[in-house]
């Protein structure tokens, strides 16, 4: 059962990744074989950060339709600054900067499900109303200050082992154990069953809520943690450096072969499609594309993988 | 009464005070600032300048109330909303920095024929009836390929990082650089990116198309990605170019301490978030009946190596290099050609 179950899911999870090859693959074609190693470090440290965010937002999107994280990119540009101004530069302040950063992320996560549960308002509304009160928090809090991180946690978050970030080296491993969260932990397994029918997985003796509580922290604690991550990777925490990650984190889950309606995910796919989107606009920018060009092939690449992705699922699930 | 006696006195006393005695027929009037984003430094500024100068305004009694109002979803449609909001609050003079040059005419045209004076500017409207002040935006990327000629006599590879596509403060900057390369052409574009006027999409952008490019001796920037593009070359290991920067804060004290490191020399042009004020000084000044053209040219704020030191100098963390704008300066205020609309 178990090993039928792999030999399908592992479908989508093969397609984004051989369209990330096929791009990364033009684009050196096109340069004559220049720079095809520093392109694909540069992609995967970049990557990383699409896939912390993907890896909370594919939870959320798994427990079911309507539910959705939109709080990200706010979640982001207020955790970024509070890591960077705990910081404040220093070395021994690492660490407690970051368990402070991770704390704000479990309350976030926390108010977010607060606002779903006790108040009755649909997850995307109340995932979007504490955004704008995230953002404004962030404004007031941070005030557009840009302060440097320490030199050691620059060091970690730009650094390479031989060409490979560690960042993605250190995201690699918090995919692969959230990959065995999700299909061999009792969580991770009623957060399937709620996805696919909450009514059975509750008559089943799921505790639906506790569930999805659970899982709006887990993906508040992985933004907050994206956020402090690319103000270390970009020399300081802005604004408004969240906010490619509200449409990214869906894409990445989309494309990488999770289905939208829930219940059934796909976690290494995450890797394949952020890397795709990566080397896709960086691959449109080495050929010369005016941005109007380049955001009408993005749409269309994206539209086909997805009906390539969704075609090879209805194809092995049925 | 005791109350509105002391007012009176107060009144008084600011207005005697003031050099400017013909403000005082503006001292019942009320200003309301339109905003579509506050997201970003360059806008937090801004309002941060608005904010002293409208205060300092109902303290000196030159005006009766200054207020700000920014819209949540930088989107032109609750934009177009909250100024009929501010029609029918009945402010005397509304200040707009818009999310759209023409989404936004039919309620600014319904505020004029309200009789209510309407000033845009940094994002600015096209309806005839508002006055427009912008910097000419064409000529900063003129400017930055000037100084990049007479960087790099023999000649340069040059890397164009734009700010979001579809705006048009981003295709008037881009041609001013596209002139600027006809003007010069040992200057060559080797490639183009979308910074998005975001240090962090920036550092993206430009690290994804760096490892396909030859060497790259100078970045064209359009404000906000100048710190971003840098940090990409340094993550890549490539010789850091002259990046032309956006009178950031955190830009200039990296080219400082690049120059102090290793002699490092560059430039740096953008608009001056004190624009706002600016525009203030025109609605107040048309509110007491002075005439002015519709459409207006702000100067643009630079930076060079002889200014490096005394820019940086009092520019708080995360401000922007500006200058403080009182009525005076109104003077200066140049017409702009309506052309480059």
């Amino acid at each position: 059962m178990s090993t039928l179950r792999v030999s399908f899911s592992a479908k989508p999870w093969l397609w984004s990744f051989i369209a990330a090859v096929l791009i990364w693959l033009a684009t050196i074609a096109f340069t004559g074989g220049q720079g095809a190693g520093g392109l694909l470090s540069s992609a995967l440290g970049f990557s990383a950060f699409f896939v912390i965010v993907g890896l909370g937002q594919l939870f959320v999107i798994t427990t079911g339709p309507g539910n959705i994280d939109l709080s990200i990119p706010a979640n982001i540009a207020l955790c970024g600054a509070l890591g960077m101004k705990l910081m404040a530069g220093d070395a021994g302040l690492i660490a407690p900067a970051l368990l402070a950063v991770l704390v704000a992320g479990v309350a976030i996560g926390c108010f977010n499900y607060g606002l779903i549960r006790l108040l009755r308002i649909p997850p995307i509304i109340a995932t979007l109303s504490a955004s704008f009160i995230l953002q404004s928090l962030a404004i007031a809090y941070g005030r557009s200050v840009r302060i440097q991180p320490p030199p050691l946690f620059y060091e970690f978050c730009t650094g390479r082992l031989l060409g490979v970030p560690y960042l993605a080296l250190a995201v690699s491993l918090l995919t692969a154990a959230m990959a065995v969260v999700l299909a061999r932990t009792r969580y991770g397994r009623w957060v399937l069953a709620i996805g696919q029918n909450a009514r059975a997985a509750e008559l089943a003796g799921g505790r639906v809520g506790r569930i999805r509580f659970a899982t709006y922290v887990l993906s508040a604690v992985f933004a907050a943690l994206c956020g402090v991550l690319l103000a270390g990777f970009s020399g300081g925490a802005s604004l408004a450096m969240g906010e490619e990650y509200l449409l990214a984190s869906i894409a990445v889950v989309v494309i990488g072969g999770t289905s939208v309606a829930g219940g059934f995910s796909n976690v290494p796919g995450l890797w394949g499609a952020a890397l795709f989107l990566y080397l896709l606009v960086s691959m449109l920018n080495t050929f010369g594309a005016s941005a109007g060009i380049r955001l009408i092939c993005t749409g269309v690449i994206i539209i086909a993988v997805i009906i390539a992705v969704s075609a090879r699922q209805q194809g092995g699930r049925r | 009464m005791k109350a509105h006696s002391f007012r009176r006195v107060l009144l008084c006393t600011a207005l005697s005070l003031a050099p400017w005695l013909a403000q005082a027929a503006t001292a019942d009037k009320t200003i309301a600032l339109s905003n579509n984003y506050a997201g970003n430094a360059w806008r937090q500024n801004m309002l941060a300048s608005w904010d002293a100068t409208g205060k300092q305004a109902v303290k000196d009694g030159v005006v009766a109330q200054v207020d700000a109002f920014t819209t949540a979803e930088n989107q032109a449609t609750e934009q177009a909303a909250q100024i009929q909001n501010l029609i029918l609050q009945g402010y005397n003079a509304i200040v707009v920095d818009a999310a759209s040059p023409t989404a936004l005419n039919g309620a600014i045209k319904q505020a004029c024929d309200a009789g209510i004076v309407v000033v845009s500017f940094d994002g600015t409207v096209s309806e005839p009836c508002a006055y427009r002040i912008s910097m000419n935006f064409k000529q900063s990327g003129v400017a930055q390929m000037d100084y990049l000629a007479q960087r790099f006599p023999q000649g340069a590879n040059v890397l164009e990082v734009r700010g979001l596509a579809g705006v048009s403060v981003d295709e008037l900057i881009h041609s001013g650089i596209v002139a600027g390369a006809q003007k010069y052409p040992q200057l060559k574009i080797v490639g183009t990116v979308n910074g998005n006027w975001s240090q962090t999409a920036a550092q993206k952008a430009v690290a994804g198309v760096l490892p396909s490019l030859p060497k790259v001796d100078a970045v064209v920037t359009q404000g906000d990605d100048g710190y971003g593009t840098a940090q990409a070359f340094s993550a890549a290991g490539r010789p850091t170019p002259v990046v032309i920067f956006g009178n950031r804060e955190e830009e200039l004290s990296w080219w400082k301490q690049q120059r102090d490191a290793h002699g490092y020399q560059s430039f740096s042009i953008s608009s001056a978030p004190s624009i706002s004020s600016l525009a203030f000084w025109v609605a107040q000044q048309v509110l007491d009946g002075k005439q002015f053209p519709h459409d207006l040219e702000s100067p643009a704020a630079t930076v060079t190596q002889e200014t490096l030191d005394a820019s940086l100098q009092g520019l708080p963390k995360g401000g922007i290099v500006s200058q403080p704008v009182s009525v005076d300066d109104l003077a200066r205020l140049k017409p702009a050609a309506t052309a480059a609309n």
